[in-house]
């Protein structure tokens, strides 16, 4: 027999159901890096209401007062670890090195490629930036045209051995990114390069 | 002026397709799909994110995305999540990322645009506001 008692406890309880209640939990980075931080903003004043600075820290989120507390590492729950474990992996980046006033690779940059197009294949949904850059010979709009026509052959490359070409951007940045400083009209052989960026 | 406002919306109109895409999908376990606008799609593998789109996830579903400036996601089950507002000049490395997170849980490595400018990257829950500065951490909303 349901009481009208129980009825209204039940009708009570879903209406807490139904208001959400969240939480944050901050990790510590990837591969030994920091944990950086996640603040809880007040809207009304644009000011921290609260932050966690500290690697496993977890905070419930309600309208009221937030605090941070550390949780035991082990404790974390199975459902937050799986999460983790589905993240994309980070993303890759490689770097060619060209011949001077060319688009020719350097010899010692060959097993680079081919790192590089085992590791385009690895990848499941694999989305891949190509950014061609120059050394400071030369004038600047030359180097605009030959860092793009660099970024475009190894764009073509990746194509050829099977990468959808939607799923590739080339780029060119000229003399503008320089690796090594240099003044204006000299030559840097670590300057003539391509970055990629396999994600 | 105002005709100048309407005018510079077209233009951005007009040359957006070319930039819509704000991430890849990386991998998809059970059900889930992309809203687009009143488009329904299913999320697939190598499929495209863009600004607006809201990320939701059945019962067994996940979704992980990597997008333009590095960041990444894992959508767990039960998950809606509106990729709200996304902004990111490669070559400043600067943006805006907003996520709302309306029910379900999302794993977060945070990328350029958080790692550029404070607070440049943001994730709304029903109750919360939050500001990322790095780097790895998880939201769960129930």
């Amino acid at each position: 027999m349901i009481g009208p008692r129980l009825v209204a406890a039940l009708v009570a309880t879903a209406g807490l159901g139904g208001c959400a209640t969240s939480d944050v939990l901050l990790l510590p980075g990837e591969n030994g890096a920091s944990a950086g931080a996640v603040a809880v903003i007040d809207e009304k004043s644009g000011n921290d209401s609260a932050v966690l600075a500290q690697a496993n820290e977890r905070a419930r989120l309600s309208s009221g007062r937030i605090s941070p507390r550390t949780v035991n590492p082990t404790r974390i729950p199975r459902r937050d670890r799986r999460l983790i474990e589905d993240l994309p992996p980070p993303p890759k980046h490689f770097t060619l090195n060209f011949q001077e006033d060319s688009t020719r690779l350097m010899a010692d940059s060959a097993p680079v490629l081919v790192d590089l197009i085992a590791e385009v294949r690895r990848r499941d949904g694999v989305d891949v930036l190509v950014i061609g850059h120059t050394d400071r010979l030369g004038s600047a709009e030359d180097n605009d045209a030959l860092s793009l026509k660099r970024a475009q052959q190894i764009r073509e490359v990746l194509i050829t051995q099977g990468l959808d070409p939607a799923s590739t951007r080339a780029v060119g940045r000229g003399e503008r990114d320089m690796l090594v400083a240099t003044a204006d009209g000299m030559r840097a052989a670590a300057n003539r390069r391509v970055e990629v960026v396999v994600r | 002026m105002r005709r100048l406002l309407v005018f510079a919306l077209l233009a951005t109109i007009a040359s957006s397709p070319a930039f819509a895409e704000i991430g890849r999908i990386k991998r998809v376990m059970g059900a889930a799909v992309v809203e687009r606008g009143t488009a329904r799609l299913p999320a697939t593998v190598g499929g495209t994110v863009e600004q607006g789109d809201v990320v939701a996830t059945g019962k067994d579903g996940r979704v992980s995305i990597t997008f333009s400036d590095n960041t990444r996601f894992s959508a767990g089950p039960g998950s809606r999540i509106a990729l709200s507002e996304y902004r990111f000049d490669d070559t400043t490395r600067k943006g805006a990322f907003v996520t709302r997170v309306d029910r379900g849980s999302l794993a977060i490595v945070s990328g350029q645009i958080a790692h550029e400018s404070r607070d440049a990257m943001k994730v709304r829950t029903p109750t919360s506001l939050l500001g990322v500065r790095g780097t790895r951490f998880v939201v769960n909303v129930r």
